[in-house]
């Protein structure tokens, strides 16, 4: 992102500057749940900045959404409301939407799932469910801090970009060589 | 988008909506039963359930299922028919329960009202899609066009009595309002 920023006057967000490299962890604190919300849209592709540039991998969002959503996959702040789907319904949902085999998904997602040990159901799902996807990137919209430890091992070599509110609540998902804003 | 996706997308918002299509089903079986005569009828209380499955696809609604198809590598136009989809068919299937029980009360116009049903149904529930999208007047301005196309397709049947021009303004109707979906949904912002 280079002076990425989405909005205007009061409910402006932004201008950021980060980057992300290949197996990097980065933390964005931000000023409030809408500004760490827009932020992680952003940087997922889901968002498109009004102002400023935003590159995924080689992809404009503006231009090649599809594409760019091939690189980073977007995990919501809010928990899943688990009436809707069960575990093998929805990581089946979700293979379908990311075109990935459907047993080898359940497969992966229950290895997932083990590595997640102690997250709530409501939380687990929808990273088990990102994470058996091809994404490189993971983003992740003010993660649970109780769970850091867990996510950090479930996300493994990924690249991770994460919200957040304030600097406590974001150094569990930083390690030593992570860019910090 | 893969059929595994369109289907995976039909699938699942069928399912979060499964309590519209029940009391839609059984409200259009009551209403043919007690109303069975003429095609405004059938085509007003069919357009009506059509909107409001149409609506409960906008954002905020179902979050959960609108972030995940948010995030995923899909084109805009190619979401939109997926989710077009279930309203449409919500509607056709309130039609076809409507007629179902017109035909049980004596009715014997069934297939000519059935497919009048169809035509003033799917334009109008494509055109209310548009504006779950939108807030405001722009809003307003999308389901009063939704009931205008139900309506004219109706007052081309009954009163034009020109079924093959109200079939052409179904048709083209539904194709831009199908289209406009889609480039909104594309350039959608979710925040």
């Amino acid at each position: 992102m280079r002076g990425a920023s989405f909005g205007t006057g009061d409910d402006l967000v932004g201008p950021l500057d980060v980057d992300v490299r290949a197996g990097e962890h980065v933390a964005v604190v931000c000023a409030s749940p809408h500004a760490a919300a827009v932020t992680a849209r952003i940087a997922a592709g889901i968002v498109k900045a009004t102002a400023g540039n935003v590159s995924i991998g080689e992809f404009d969002p503006r231009v090649q959404p599809a594409h760019c959503k091939h690189i980073a996959v977007f995990v919501p702040h809010a928990a899943m409301p688990l009436p809707e789907m069960d575990f093998e319904r929805y990581i089946a949902y979700r293979a379908a939407l990311w075109n990935v085999d459907r047993i080898r998904a359940t497969a992966h997602a229950k290895l997932v799932l083990a590595r997640l040990e102690g997250v709530h159901e409501a939380f687990a799902f929808p990273l088990a469910g990102a994470l058996i996807t091809p994404a490189t990137m993971v983003v992740l919209e003010r993660p649970q801090p109780a769970y850091a430890a867990q996510i950090v091992a479930a996300v493994g070599s990924r690249a991770t970009f994460t919200t957040h509110l304030d600097p406590a609540t974001a150094e569990p998902f930083i390690a030593d060589k992570a860019l910090r804003r | 988008m893969t059929g595994r996706a369109f289907a995976a997308v039909v699938e699942a918002r069928t399912f979060s909506q499964r309590h519209t299509l029940v009391y839609g089903l059984v409200a259009a079986g009551l209403v043919g039963a007690v109303q069975p005569r003429g095609l405004a009828a059938p085509a007003f209380f069919c357009s009506l359930v059509g909107i409001v499955a149409a609506l409960q696809q906008g954002p905020g609604r179902f979050p959960h299922l609108d972030l995940c198809e948010q995030s995923a590598p899909l084109f805009g136009r190619e979401l939109a028919r997926a989710k077009a989809l279930v309203p449409c068919a919500i509607a056709v299937i309130a039609a076809a329960a409507y007629c179902a029980t017109a035909s049980l009360a004596g009715w014997r116009e069934i297939p000519f009202v059935f497919a009048g049903t169809l035509a003033a149904v799917v334009p109008s529930t494509l055109t209310a899609s548009c504006a779950t999208l939108r807030a405001g007047a722009p809003r307003r301005f999308y389901l009063a066009m939704a009931a205008a196309a139900s309506a004219i397709v109706v007052m081309t049947i009954v009163w034009a009595r020109q079924p093959w021009i109200a079939a052409a303004f179904a048709a083209i109707a539904a194709f831009l309002a199908l289209r406009q979906y889609g480039e909104a949904l594309a350039r959608y912002d979710p925040v």
